[in-house]
């Protein structure tokens, strides 16, 4: 269950689903990024960039369980079915809007953006487009060529041009499509607006030219690899003007109640093209082939025949065993609940059906710095120190759940070049990541209580009022207890928590035991500056809630965010991820993983890109 | 003095056969604080066309004792014992099927709120039919011909449409006259009246007890009139009978009663009869104290805790019902002399109640 | 309702022209007619569903209130997405008319739904409410009157036997279990159900499980199989409070003083119990079991969650975990409307049932 749905990058408190925003906003920037850096390296405007792939084989030993991706599946059996069980519901199957990591889900298999990924790994390839897009020298012209011969699925049937991508890539900015990411990465066109327009007005931007059919040429106010890198986005996937006006003229934009599909596969429709038939909102999602698709244009296999999408399956038990039992073949947005995970893992052969994928952030312990005691650093660092992480941990499920965090920048980075600059560092060690109190005390003695126990006021602290989040306050209460620490605990609602305590600086309490953070973007980046720069501290909603407002990280963040050098920013990223990590404001206790269980009758394949989301194109029946 | 025309009943019905009589009758339930002695030797009878009066407080018994003579107290928590012989037959040995013939048709009996005890949800009349089809085989048609037949005869007025109203729809006289109308209409032999005005007002009470006295002449029907209210014994009864913690104490003629009552209890009951000559404000005299637990009785005499002229053999000895003169018997340790100096003392101050209403 | 006391000797009869002189039928059709229309009771039901109106009316300006005072409720910022720019929320905030002052918008949804029925779209999905909730009524009526049907069938039985037989064996097991079943979750019971009987996932692969559901016009064999266990389910807590119910209440009537003058006429026991106790016991029952009804009809979400079952409950319940507000006003309207209806039908049943009540 998701509380705060497309509410900011927060952890949330309960099971992990992909629909909520944290999640969406990962895999854009995860897209973006991992985009943005192969074409850079495709470019050759960068070199030495060592190996960005296979990060997400991190080896992380007993601490927690992340499992390979499978290898590629070349030579799958063609046709048949696969059943794929959901919580919650696609929010739109228009690729203008898509933004959720369950959108993607379906998108990537019905649409055909400019560029996209195998199943194996995060390398971007090229999909509507014929090759790697050319970038001007000044880096402010890019020119994409798009395939021949794809054609729209019914009731459209016509050839693709170069023209529906522009209309896709403007139709996002008119409010009415509100598309999420277009005003972030799209606004660098020229002419583009920099907000969405206003109802239902037609957004042209001269920026975008189609010399012929074939051909689309991208003229940018400035250079820009998040640009290069967001061709990968569904909203470039091309969208036929003469039959989308008609849907994009309504206040709300109904196209994706009425897509069309370029890809191997569509949502079953009818005459009109209204896709009432193949979904029904909270009941179902049916997938056929798209009679239009021709396998020689595409590098995706597509063998399934139909895959069926069963909705609200709210109970992660029932699910998991579902699969298990070959009634249904995966999970597509929920996990599996802790103790089904553990016993799919004592069972060698369901092991195998089971894929760990890491999300890349990390959940932890937010100490207020503003005010006492915890505008003492040592006293912030005793609380580091006392914390037993593995016991916090063991709230959410144990290992199933994720790898201990020790800092910011997630294992998934690994091998990125962070380690240089000081990341993967652990300041607060103690043994079996249980905590430590004889530590805990030399700090308290340093922040000048005498015998290492604190003598202070008691401390106030917001917490969730339901388990898991509930369950870890009371960890961390008792973990401060042993140093002396009274604590005043307040449970609330997760969302009241943020909305009314926690993101509020005027009511912030010591201690947010429940809060997290989810990278916006497969970029270090996202993953330090959002909730650790001083400019996030707002009065309201506000992201940084140790409230750390220290000037040398401050202006740190500022200069690592202008490096384009890829070797560079990740030094530096790597100092501040130190840097923060030291300071105690925050302490992180868990970087989460994302469970996808398949059944024994299909061949898994997994969008590592995407959080692990099963891959219909790539999936087959055994 | 009394202002029946019908003359009294022998006085000495204990050892002439009657209609209905009733010999050492037990009654107890077993509850779970314990066993409820509800009816403890009782000594009655009644005859055609005369009239039993029961008198006592509640909880005395006598409601029992009616119910367990229409055999409405076989509960599985009841255990029964004596006779109850109704024209030579025991009614407690009378297995339930046979029993169901016998009530309603041989022996009826009417309630004290008819407002209750009517079927709320049922047509008046479909009450009365459904009474007469129970026990002969009557086409709905002659039923519902004598159902209004009987309405008339308790008089009440256009019968043919009341037959259709629900009790609701009725007055309180009105309900009482069509319950004694359902008991009547199979010319039963026996009717147990079980405070059947008590409910009601003092003018509707007098016409239904008027109604009960006339339907008794004219079909000689032998009446067991159960009340609390000594009024109504004195408008009514040939024999009385007046019951104490499931105990017949003092059994003699309605004449007997109001002339000498030898009973200490009787007399509180005498006292309590409200005065319409008394001055206005005088609180009604009640008996001091309350009816005693039918679980865990006094020793001796029951109503010893009660009684103003308790003697110490009142807390040992139970006193035993014994004829003071025939047709007199008393179940008191006074002397007899002084039981009837006290009584008619008592009727002289307080005056006979016989024929004030 | 009241009950009167109608003084009887001297006021004029209630019922006329029973005797009266032949009419022509449709002459007395019509008469009857007009006696309807002039009765207390027509413009009884006239009342109550001028009241009813009212109360949907109360009903929709409260929810729209308390959607509008939850906090993190505002749904241009949820359409607007990540970091959201403020002319976005602004534009998007001006295409669903939530610019608008909260009485207006208040009035242009009820301007909507009186003129044209149209209870919206959703924030969430862009689907038209009234389109989903038709599609979903038919399903959630399925669940509801089959679950009905069988809770009935066993709670009633069931409590005039243990009300007749207190304290027997049969009594002490009947109704031990119906505490169980009371105090069982209907979640935890339908997961029960699940792990043992499901054909996928049960101990005993008997019965189709969670998700199985399939319309009854596609394949009513399917269709009956899928609502086996979520009937049972939905039904259990149903049967055993109405068992509890039945035999309080049969136990209560049997001890009326009406009860003893059955008994005294001489009738047999069964008729005692059957027409006499029955007919009184049961009648509160017809009020009860229509409300728990329309309360069904309105989404029975607990057991359409753990089943999934596509109806009215799961479409709210999708609707308030995403915040979506139209769907919420849609749904709650249409309980509230089903439940003021069963009130209004069953109010009227009851006058048929018990002549003591009069409007």
């Amino acid at each position: 269950m998701h509380t705060t749905p497309r509410q900011g990058s927060t952890m949330h408190q309960q099971s992990k689903t992909r629909l909520p925003a944290p999640r969406r906003r990962i895999i854009t920037l995860l897209l973006v990024v991992a985009t943005a850096v192969t074409f850079v390296a495709v470019a050759g405007l960068l070199a030495g960039c060592g190996s960005s792939k296979k990060n997400t084989t991190t080896t992380t030993g007993a601490a927690g369980a992340v499992t390979p991706a499978p290898p590629l599946n070349t030579h799958g059996k063609k046709g048949g079915s696969m059943t794929i069980l959901l919580s919650g519901d696609v929010d739109s199957m228009d690729p203008g809007y898509a933004y959720y990591a369950l959108d993607y889900e379906i998108v990537y298999a019905t649409q055909r953006p400019l560029y996209g990924y195998k199943a194996d790994s995060n390398t971007v390839v090229p999909d509507l487009a014929s090759a790697m897009p050319i970038v001007s020298k000044d880096g402010k012209t890019v020119t994409v060529h798009i395939r021949s011969g794809v054609h729209y699925s019914p009731p459209v049937n016509r050839e693709v041009t170069s023209a529906d991508v522009k209309y896709a890539i403007e139709r996002g900015f008119a409010g009415n499509v509100a598309n999420g990411y277009a005003t972030s990465y799209f606004s660098v066109l020229q002419g583009a607006p920099k907000a969405l327009a206003a109802t239902p007005a037609k957004v042209s931007i001269p920026g975008i030219e189609t010399p012929d059919k074939t051909t689309l040429v991208f003229h940018l106010t400035q250079p820009s690899g998040a640009f290069i890198g967001a061709l990968v986005m569904p909203l470039t996937a091309p969208v036929p003007e003469e039959y989308a006006k008609q849907f994009d003229a309504a206040a709300s934009s109904t196209y994706g109640q009425h897509v069309v599909a370029t890809g191997p596969y569509m949502v079953a429709n009818d005459a009109s093209g209204n896709i009432k038939v193949g979904w029904n909102p909270g009941t179902f999602i049916h997938l056929v082939r798209n009679p239009n698709w021709k396998a020689s244009t595409d590098f995706r296999p597509a063998y399934l025949d139909t895959i069926n999408y069963k909705e609200g399956v709210s109970d992660p038990t029932v699910m998991t065993r579902q699969i298990l039992a070959g009634s249904a073949d995966a999970n597509g947005d929920a996990p599996p609940s802790p103790p089904e995970l553990r016993s799919i893992l004592s069972n060698p052969t369901q092991k195998k059906q089971l894929f760990f994928i890491p999300v890349s952030g990390s959940r932890y312990v937010a100490l207020n710095t503003s005010k006492a005691p915890f505008n003492n650093v040592n006293v912030r660092r005793a609380v580091a120190y006392v914390l037993d992480r593995r016991a916090m941990r063991l709230t959410r499920g144990g290992p199933v759940d994720g790898v201990i965090a020790t800092h910011f920048i997630d294992p998934s980075f690994a091998g990125l070049g962070f380690e240089a600059g000081g990341g993967y560092s652990n300041p607060f060690a103690t043994p079996n990541d249980a905590g430590s109190v004889p530590k805990a005390q030399a700090e308290l003695k340093k922040a000048g209580f005498a015998d290492g126990m604190f003598k202070g006021p008691t401390v106030t602290m917001v917490s969730d009022n339901t388990p898991p989040g509930s369950n870890t306050a009371k960890v961390v209460a008792a973990d401060l207890a042993k140093i002396g620490f009274k604590v005043k605990n307040i449970s609330v609602l997760h969302q009241t928590m943020y909305s009314k305590f926690c993101s509020v600086p005027k009511n912030a309490p010591n201690i947010c035991p429940n809060v997290g953070w989810l990278q916006d973007f497969k970029d270090v980046q996202t993953i330090m500056d959002v909730p650790f720069n001083g400019k996030s501290i707002a009065p309201a909603n506000s992201s940084n809630w140790p409230q750390l407002n220290d000037p040398t990280i401050n202006a740190a963040m500022e200069a690592a965010a202008k490096l384009t050098n890829a070797k560079a920013r990740y030094d530096a990223w790597g100092k501040i991820d130190k840097e923060v990590t030291l300071t105690a404001a925050a302490v992180p206790w868990v970087w989460e993983n994302f469970p996808t269980l398949f059944s024994s009758k299909v061949v898994p394949q997994l969008q590592t890109w995407n959080e692990g989301a099963p891959d219909v194109n790539w999936i087959s029946v055994k | 003095m009394p202002s029946s025309t019908h003359a009294s009943a022998t006085s000495d019905s204990v050892q002439v056969s009657s209609l209905l009589e009733i010999h050492d009758l037990h009654v107890s339930f077993r509850t779970r604080d314990g066993d409820v002695h509800a009816v403890e030797g009782a000594e009655l009878s009644v005859d055609r066309g005369s009239t039993l009066g029961i008198v006592g407080e509640s909880g005395s018994g006598k409601s029992v004792t009616a119910l367990t003579v229409m055999g409405l107290t076989r509960f599985p928590n009841a255990t029964i014992s004596g006779e109850i012989i109704f024209e030579g037959t025991d009614l407690v040995k009378l297995p339930n099927n046979q029993m169901q013939s016998v009530r309603g048709k041989r022996i009826a009996m009417i309630f004290q709120d008819p407002l209750s005890s009517l079927h709320p949800l049922f047509k008046i009349g479909w009450q009365i039919v459904e009474a007469i089809q129970a026990h002969e085989d009557v086409s709905k048609a002659t039923a519902r011909k004598r159902a209004i037949e009987a309405l008339r005869e308790v008089g009440i007025p256009s019968p043919e449409k009341r037959i259709d109203s629900y009790p609701h729809e009725l007055s309180g006289g009105m309900r009482q006259r069509a319950m004694i109308a359902m008991a009547l209409v199979l010319k039963p032999d026996v009717l147990i009246a079980d405070e059947p005005t008590t409910a009601l007002d003092v003018t509707v009470q007098a016409q239904i007890l008027d109604l009960i006295r006339r339907l008794k002449d004219e079909y000689q029907t032998a009446i067991v009139m159960i009340t609390h209210d000594l009024g109504v014994i004195a408008e009514l009864a040939d024999e009385v009978a007046v019951m104490y913690a499931g105990r017949v104490m003092e059994r003699t003629s309605r004449e007997r009663l109001f002339t000498v009552p030898e009973l200490p209890y009787t007399w509180g009951l005498m006292r309590s009869i409200p005065r319409l000559d008394a001055p206005r404000p005088g609180r009604l005299d009640s008996i001091a104290g309350l009816p005693p637990s039918l679980i865990h009785l006094p020793s001796g005499c029951p109503f010893h805790p009660r009684c103003p002229y308790v003697m110490d053999v009142c807390l040992k000895v139970e006193p035993k019902l014994e004829q003071s003169e025939p047709g007199h018997l008393v179940a008191c340790h006074l002397q007899v002399e002084e039981r009837r100096r006290l009584g008619r003392e008592l009727v002289s101050q307080h005056g006979s109640r016989s024929d004030e209403r | 309702m009241t009950t009167e006391n109608h003084e009887s000797v001297g006021t004029a009869p209630r019922a006329q022209g029973s005797g009266g002189g032949p009419l022509p039928a449709l002459g007395r059709a019509f008469r009857g007619l007009a006696n309807f229309v002039n009765s207390s009771l027509f413009r009884y039901v006239v009342r109550r569903i001028l009241w009813g109106v009212v109360l949907l009316v109360i009903v929709s300006a409260l929810t729209f209130i308390i959607f509008y005072l939850f906090p993190s409720a505002d749904p241009a910022r949820l359409r607007a997405g990540r970091n959201p720019n403020p002319a976005a929320v602004a534009a998007i905030r001006h295409s669903l008319n939530l610019d608008k002052p909260v009485y207006l918008q208040y009035w242009l949804y009820m301007k909507n739904l009186v003129l044209h029925f149209d209870l919206g779209f959703s924030y969430y999905n862009q689907q038209a409410v009234r389109t989903q909730i038709f599609q979903r009524l038919p399903v959630t009526a399925e669940l509801a009157l089959g679950a009905f049907v069988l809770w009935m069938l066993i709670g009633i039985p069931i409590g005039i036997i243990s009300a007749i037989r207190p304290r027997s064996v049969l009594d002490r097991m009947t109704m031990s279990g119906s505490l169980v079943a009371i105090s069982a979750p209907v979640y935890w019971l339908g997961l029960v159900a699940l792990f043992l009987f499901a054909k996928d996932i049960g101990i005993i692969h008997l019965l189709p499980g969670s998700g199985s559901y399939v319309a009854i016009t596609k394949d009513p064999g399917a269709w009956f199989g899928s609502m086996i266990l979520p009937w049972f389910v939905l039904a259990a807590s149903f049967a055993a409070f109405y068992a509890r119910m039945v035999r309080a209440q049969v136990r209560e009537t049997m001890s009326e003083d009406f009860i003893r003058t059955a008994r005294a006429k001489g009738l047999s026991e069964r008729r005692v119990i059957f027409r006499h106790g029955l007919r009184a016991a049961l009648t509160p029952v017809v009020t009860m079991a229509g409300l728990d009804l329309s309360g069904l009809l309105g989404g029975a979400i607990l057991t359409e969650t753990v089943f999934n079952i596509p109806g009215v409950g799961r479409y709210a319940y999708d609707a308030i975990v995403n915040a979506d507000f139209p769907p919420i006003q849609g749904t709650v309207l249409f309980s509230a409307f089903f439940i003021i209806t069963a009130n209004i039908i069953v109010d009227v049943i009851y006058a048929f049932l018990d002549p003591r009540v009069r409007y």
